[in-house]
């Protein structure tokens, strides 16, 4: 089934910037949707009409056949920064996502997902005193805690050392397997979007459209070092390249001559 | 063991070698002990009022007229400063009057008070409230306008109300900064309790000030700029020693000293 569903969407600034133009995308139930392209594609313009915090110039937006007109329920993000309450600690950060829930609800749910997201034990630590990737995983926590239908992550993973990285990826798609909710992340990372993704949206920039889709049918847990899995990289490069070809290598250009000497 | 223990014991090095040579200059009479009694003379006559108990009547006279006015001033200033703060509508409604009207120097309305309200306590509270009010109104109206649009986006993406943002977001980010506005609005209530105090009253630490100056008695003017200086000093612990727990979480080099 359809969860999310986008329709012609068109986003232009009050300064005049065209964010967006057109740009239509579907989403099923519990499906994995990687939004990939360069800066100034409008990804997260795009993101964030979704999440309700901004207002789309045209197009529609609905949510499980229903029209979305700003924040909904069931829509739940993980940003770039943790965007932690600092005034909170890690519990009652977690707990923070569950609005909704009843307080009996919150205190379970929060005491699963710390064990989940291996911090049992760091409930009562404050955010300034957890590292980067810790910080990164209570945001998912908070994400998670009310059972959302639709999941958006604004590259979260994007400030994170290859390292913790990988480990949060794995952490991710465990937690989405268990919960099933329809993921649209946006990201700017190859790699990251082929691991994780069951389609990759290329966008191209200025104004941000859709390019091309692309399915990425590997089977799970996916190897990132296996053959195939650099075939499907290989593709998607070229997708982006071609994304580019009208403007981007236009802007290219005045390099052509730079294959004279230096002096 | 020594300084590294007591770090604080390095700040009273000053005060008390200064005492000691206040001492020393009027026992050798290279200072006037009449116009500058020495700390021997001031303990001497605090301990006198302290003994009939006109020091405490003072101290209490003061102390209610700085904490009701405190109270009153701070109160009307976070709420008017959560409203202007909060909605724009608000602002552009109210700020430029309130703006107005701090440009007129606070002590310019004692004569409309004693006018308006007489010249016993109600005036009085209303010039502290009134110096209270200002700094706490201007330090919660710019720190609501100073909070992380991020952090706000995070109320609304996970179904806050408008009041629940107020309430779960602003308010708690806002705290570092309300608490340092209370400082100053009381730091500023102290100041403006004495002018009250010196506009007529018949007692409180700030009559006692005029008193001594009547009767030419250095020594109990002395005795109520050092007890004005403790008691401010204590009440200002007292705000910051309540709200310790409430910032323990901010990640700031004062936190860490």
């Amino acid at each position: 089934m359809t969860r999310l569903a986008i329709e012609h969407l068109n986003k232009i600034y009050a300064d005049g910037t065209e964010a967006l133009r057109d740009v239509s995308v579907r989403a099923d139930d519990g499906e994995i949707l990687a939004i990939l392209g360069g800066s100034g594609c409008g990804k997260t313009t795009l993101l964030r009409l979704i999440a309700g915090l901004d207002q789309a110039s045209g197009g529609v937006i609905s949510v499980g056949g229903e029209r979305l007109a700003g924040t909904h329920p069931t829509i739940s993000a993980v940003f770039q920064e943790p965007r932690l309450l600092p005034w909170l600690n890690v519990e009652q950060n977690i707990a923070f996502g569950g609005q909704r829930l009843s307080a009996v609800e919150q205190r379970d749910r929060t005491a699963a997902l710390l064990e989940r997201i291996g911090l049992a034990g760091y409930d009562k630590r404050w955010p300034k005193d957890l590292s980067g990737g810790q910080l990164q995983r209570v945001a998912i926590a908070r994400a998670l805690i009310g059972h959302p239908g639709i999941l958006l992550l604004d590259e979260p993973f994007s400030a994170l050392d290859p390292f913790t990285r990988g480990s949060l990826h794995e952490l991710l798609l465990a937690l989405c397997a268990e919960l099933k909710p329809t993921v649209l992340m946006v990201t700017h990372d190859v790699d990251e979007a082929v691991f994780l993704a069951d389609r990759i949206v290329v966008m191209r920039p200025k104004p941000g459209r859709v390019h091309e889709t692309i399915t990425v049918n590997l089977p799970r847990p996916r190897d990132r070092i296996s053959p195939v899995f650099d075939t499907v990289k290989r593709r998607i490069m070229h997708a982006i390249d071609r994304s580019l070809g009208e403007q981007g290598r236009a802007g290219l250009r005045p390099v052509a001559g730079g294959l004279s000497p230096w002096w | 063991m020594g300084w590294a223990a007591r770090p604080w014991l390095i700040g009273i090095i000053v005060p008390v070698l200064l005492g000691v040579a206040w001492e020393v200059g009027v026992r050798f009479g290279v200072v006037p002990g009449r116009l500058m009694p020495p700390p021997s003379v001031l303990w001497h006559s605090a301990m006198e009022m302290a003994r009939s108990g006109e020091l405490q009547t003072h101290i209490g006279a003061t102390l209610i007229r700085v904490f009701t006015g405190f109270g009153i001033g701070a109160a009307a200033g976070t709420l008017l400063g959560t409203l202007t703060g909060a909605s724009r509508w608000a602002r552009l409604l109210l700020d430029p009057t309130i703006q107005g009207i701090r440009a007129i120097p606070s002590l310019a309305w004692v004569p409309l008070f004693i006018l308006w309200l007489g010249i016993f306590e109600t005036s009085k509270l209303a010039l502290v409230a009134l110096g209270v009010f200002f700094p706490v109104y201007l330090g919660v109206l710019s720190a609501i306008q100073d909070v992380d649009r991020k952090l706000v986006e995070v109320g609304r993406v996970f179904g806050l109300s408008s009041f629940g943002i107020v309430w779960r977001i602003i308010l708690p980010a806002i705290m570092p900064v309300w608490i340092a506005a209370l400082r100053s609005g009381l730091g500023l209530g102290f100041m403006f309790v004495i002018a009250a105090e010196l506009m007529g009253a018949s007692e409180g630490l700030g009559f006692l000030l005029l008193d001594g100056q009547q009767m030419g008695r250095a020594d109990s003017i002395l005795v109520a700029m050092i007890t004005f200086a403790l008691i401010g000093k204590v009440a200002d612990g007292v705000i910051v020693g309540i709200s310790r727990p409430l910032l323990r979480w901010q990640d700031t080099v004062r936190a860490r000293l």
